[in-house]
């Protein structure tokens, strides 16, 4: 599964990764595995301002994850 | 109604967004702009070198039609211009320009105030300031949370 980075999370774990997780996995369960293999991204990646994406759509930490998904974990947004 | 959004990498020339809408305006009898522009200091008083802001390949620019379609409907107004700077800026230039065009003033100046209230904790960036210490992540405050929740 390709997981995606964005700001600070890209700056902390870099821009992507290729993580083993099997289908059937909850966006919930990624995180805790990018916050366990990676615990400097704690924060962000546990923000709740932060967003995951699954094919630029935003999905729940309940939504259920495909070996092939690229999945977007976007850390809290700021324009203006 | 029209309604314009842009990302703009390059220079973002505010007098000329506003001509465009102005240009559009026909029969209106109100244009309500704002320029945001960048801070040469952080909230804490260093000096910055230069903003970034990051994007996202399409959620970003869909971001700002979201909102800009949002204002739409919820405010009686002809047209709406958006464009917002992506990349490196440096301090007094321009980041984001949004405008409002409508019949009557209220309409406009609401308008324009929602349209920023939602950039501003919605508008898909990454921000950050660089200084001479390095750099630092900009979000939302909380009175930015609280400026836009009050649109309900």
């Amino acid at each position: 599964m390709k997981v995606l980075f964005y700001g600070r999370l890209a700056e902390a774990i870099g821009l992507e990764l290729e993580v083993d997780a099997p289908s059937g996995s909850s966006v919930a369960e990624l995180r805790e595995r990018l916050i366990a293999e990676h615990p400097e991204a704690e924060r962000p990646l546990r923000s709740k301002r932060a967003l995951a994406c699954v094919g630029d759509t935003l999905v729940r930490d309940s939504h259920v994850l495909r070996a092939c998904d690229t999945v977007e974990f976007l850390p809290p947004v700021s324009g203006g | 109604m029209s309604i314009v959004t842009r990302l703009e990498h390059d220079a973002l020339l505010p007098d000329q967004e506003l001509a465009a809408l102005v240009g559009r305006a026909t029969g209106d009898g109100a244009v309500v702009s704002f320029t945001g522009i960048a801070r040469p200091q952080s909230k804490d008083g260093d000096s910055v070198r230069q903003l970034v802001l990051e994007h996202h390949p399409s959620l970003t620019l869909q971001s700002l039609q979201d909102i800009a379609l949002d204002a739409a409907a919820r405010f009686d107004v002809s047209h709406l211009h958006v464009v917002h700077r992506s990349g490196s800026i440096a301090p007094g230039e321009p980041v984001v320009f949004a405008g409002a065009a409508s019949l009557h003033r209220r309409a406009a100046f609401e308008a324009a105030d929602y349209l920023m209230d939602r950039l501003k904790t919605e508008a898909v960036f990454w921000k950050r300031e660089v200084g001479e210490e390095g750099s630092e992540w900009i979000e939302p405050t909380d009175a930015d949370y609280a400026d836009r929740d009050r649109w309900g």
